[in-house]
């Protein structure tokens, strides 16, 4: 086994947590269970480590072999990666040919192969008609670099594909033209949106992220909540009751009854001019807008602006310029003045 | 494209609606200097006219000398009167603490693997830097490794930074006695490990005491403005805020950034008092701000808490980091702060 090989084999097992260790070596399903089986799984890890990779020498185990055994690893740690969302088109008018994924593949490979004559490509078919391609850049007189890979996951029924971000920006292009020449597609353009959360941007996208639960009658909980807290004692009486389930109502309205899907963060760059009814005369003479750029952090952003105006810290509806995110699925924005 | 219709405003008590009224509400003016009042009262600040710090500060000195407290962050701290200070000592103070760092780190209080226990410690003063002629002297002690490998620098790294300073200091100058030496703002840059062993001689040699000094919102607003209205030939970063918004049970974190230019021009817009920046002044310049954030996304900024402010001028957090960007206005930034110093001490 090659060197190179052997190293990158390590380094990837010694990624995995020792819970997950078990679970991603029978996914890979390079070595078989009952070799496993002989190996000590409660040594420390740098041992088990040495055992597994004698075993995957002792197997020969290929370039091949360790790129799809990085692919499992990411597919298990899919939040260390942060993906984009592109969206290819079909010309109007074109005929929707039947998809063939092995056409797909093999065709993807060898756009890549011949534009560059370094690259490592990968495999792994998922559910939902889906496939992961691992990708590693080398140039035309380096080998590629398997530490700093790309992921691809291609929703083929779809025209929506997820790559992880690239700091080579440069093979951004070939990597563009491959996958819309590969599918059948004529063109391809990336979306507004990015997230850490790949299932979230699913969600988005493919906008199943409301059909989790059926709405009941969305009153009901609401009434019952207040309800309760009014018996626990009769002389408490809730100041702005009514304007309370307003808010919880529109709120409710908007956001819905089911988990919002994850995402970490939505950037504005405004462009618009200062109004304000209160503050008549300030840069009343200006022509020209304020340039901002403004950025919501959150681990999970729409929770937490759900959770704004029950607060009392935003108003109830909240601004369609947040609300929309789920429905326009992007979550950069430039506003300007209309 | 909103579908849905404005919440009716009727006059109501409670918090939100409190909100509400001031954007609402007849003098919304008035209304948010008593807020700002109200909530200075829970960190008393004396309510203030402002002495102009934008054109007190064409500074005659060379921009290479303070060229190496720039663009590096500071922590800040408030420190007590030192007793029996002297300026002619240092070299010896010098010689107490090197032998004290020597000591305490061979005590393995501070241990890191593969130190080099070869360090040396400097005193200097720092000329120029004070606001009058009555402040006392600024000095600064750095701690410097005497590495012993044949790198490019032979000699000397330097570990750690701390500078003691007065500006505009008279409030405190004016009540303390003969034998005490006033240098209320302390700032450093380095490991913790070493500002606690520094913080340490300097409380048992001069029987003084170091506070972390916090900057509340209240005064980051000031700031922002302040520091918004200082002139300046070229702006080299973005005006910026960043606030927290107490929410559960994800936080949120709010970063506003506004092209300088159009902060001066809102600045300039709002400013009526020339030389001198003044309350209604801050007030009305963040109002702006908020009132502007709050067209679009309908959030209420006030409401949530200013944890840092960003200008071409210098940048300041809540917890007591500041990091000075232009040496034009660093004794303006420093009077602001030695203030803030002073008035934690009192």
């Amino acid at each position: 086994m090659d060197e190179t090989v052997a190293e990158f084999i390590k380094r990837t097992i010694l990624k995995i947590p020792m819970t997950e260790m078990m679970t991603i070596l029978k996914a890979w399903d390079f070595l078989p269970e009952n070799q496993l089986q002989t190996v000590n799984f409660r040594q420390r890890k740098e041992s088990l480590v040495q055992d597994l990779v004698l075993l995957c020498e002792n197997k020969r185990a290929s370039l091949r072999d360790a790129a799809l055994l990085d692919i499992i690893y990411t597919q298990f740690h899919q939040h260390q990666k942060v993906w984009d969302v592109f969206q290819m088109s079909k010309e109007p008018g074109e005929d929707v040919d039947l998809f063939d994924m092995e056409q797909f593949k093999s065709s993807f490979e060898k756009i890549l192969r011949r534009a560059l004559k370094n690259v490592t490509v990968s495999f792994r078919d998922a559910e939902e008609n889906a496939v992961w391609i691992r990708i590693a850049w080398g140039t035309q007189y380096r080998k590629p670099n398997q530490y700093k890979p790309v992921f691809v996951v291609y929703y083929s029924q779809t025209p929506y594909v997820f790559t992880s971000f690239c700091h080579l920006k440069s093979n951004t292009p070939l990597l563009s033209q491959a996958l819309t020449v590969a599918s059948n597609h004529h063109k391809i353009v990336k979306m507004d949106l990015r997230s850490r959360y790949l299932d979230s941007l699913k969600a988005i996208v493919f906008k199943q992220y409301n059909q989790k639960f059926e709405t009941h009658n969305s009153t009901m909980p609401l009434q019952e909540n207040l309800e309760l807290d009014m018996h626990m004692d009769s002389r408490i009486i809730h100041e702005n009751r009514i304007e309370k389930e307003r808010v919880q109502r529109v709120t409710q309205e908007t956001f819905g009854d089911y988990p919002q899907p994850r995402l970490e963060f939505a950037q504005y760059k405004l462009e618009t001019k200062f109004k304000s009814d209160f503050h008549g005369g300030i840069l009343a003479e200006r022509k020209e807008p304020l340039r901002c750029l403004i950025k919501f952090s959150s681990p999970h952003l729409l929770e937490a602006l759900k959770s704004l105006a029950p607060a009392g810290i935003a108003d109830a509806p909240l601004s369609p310029l947040l609300t929309c995110i789920p429905n326009k699925g992007m979550n950069y924005f430039k506003i300007r003045d209309k | 494209m909103d579908p849905y219709d404005t919440p009716e405003s009727t006059p109501r008590h409670g918090a939100s609606s409190r909100l509400k009224d001031y954007f609402i509400g007849a003098t919304p003016l008035r209304k948010r200097l008593e807020s700002v009042r109200k909530q200075a009262s829970f960190v008393p600040t004396p309510p203030r006219r402002k002495i102009p710090q934008c054109s007190q500060l064409q500074e005659d000195n060379d921009p290479q000398k303070f060229a190496f407290l720039l663009h590096k962050q500071w922590t800040l701290y408030s420190l007590t009167p030192l007793y029996k200070f002297s300026y002619t000592n240092l070299k010896e103070y010098s010689r107490l603490l090197s032998a004290f760092i020597a000591a305490e780190k061979q005590k393995g209080l501070a241990v890191e693997v593969g130190e080099d226990f070869n360090i040396k410690v400097t005193f200097s003063t720092l000329l120029g830097m004070k606001g009058t002629q009555r402040d006392p002297e600024a000095f600064l002690v750095q701690i410097l490794s005497k590495s012993q490998l044949p790198s490019e620098n032979r000699g000397q790294k330097v570990l750690w930074t701390g500078w003691f300073c007065c500006v505009f200091g008279d409030s405190l100058l004016e009540t303390v006695p003969e034998d005490f030496t006033c240098v209320p703002l302390f700032l450093a840059n380095g490991a913790e490990t070493n500002t606690a062993i520094v913080g340490t001689w300097f409380q048992k040699t001069f029987d003084c005491h170091f506070s972390s000094l916090a900057i509340n919102a209240f005064n980051l607003s000031w700031m922002a403005a302040m520091w918004t209205a200082c002139k300046m030939d070229q702006y080299m970063a973005t005006t910026e805020f960043l606030w927290s918004v107490p929410c559960s049970p994800q936080s949120l974190d709010i970063s506003y950034a506004i092209h300088p230019e159009d902060a001066k021009a809102l600045w300039d817009s709002v400013h009526k008092t020339p030389g001198e920046v003044t309350q209604e002044e801050v007030d009305l310049f963040m109002d702006c701000l908020y009132s502007h954030f709050h067209r679009h996304f309908k959030i209420h900024l006030s409401a949530t808490r200013l944890v840092r402010v960003s200008t071409s001028v210098a940048s300041a957090h809540t917890d007591g980091k500041i990091k000075i960007l232009c040496h034009k206005y660093l004794i303006g930034v420093l009077a602001y702060l030695t203030e803030l110093a002073i008035f934690q001490i009192d």
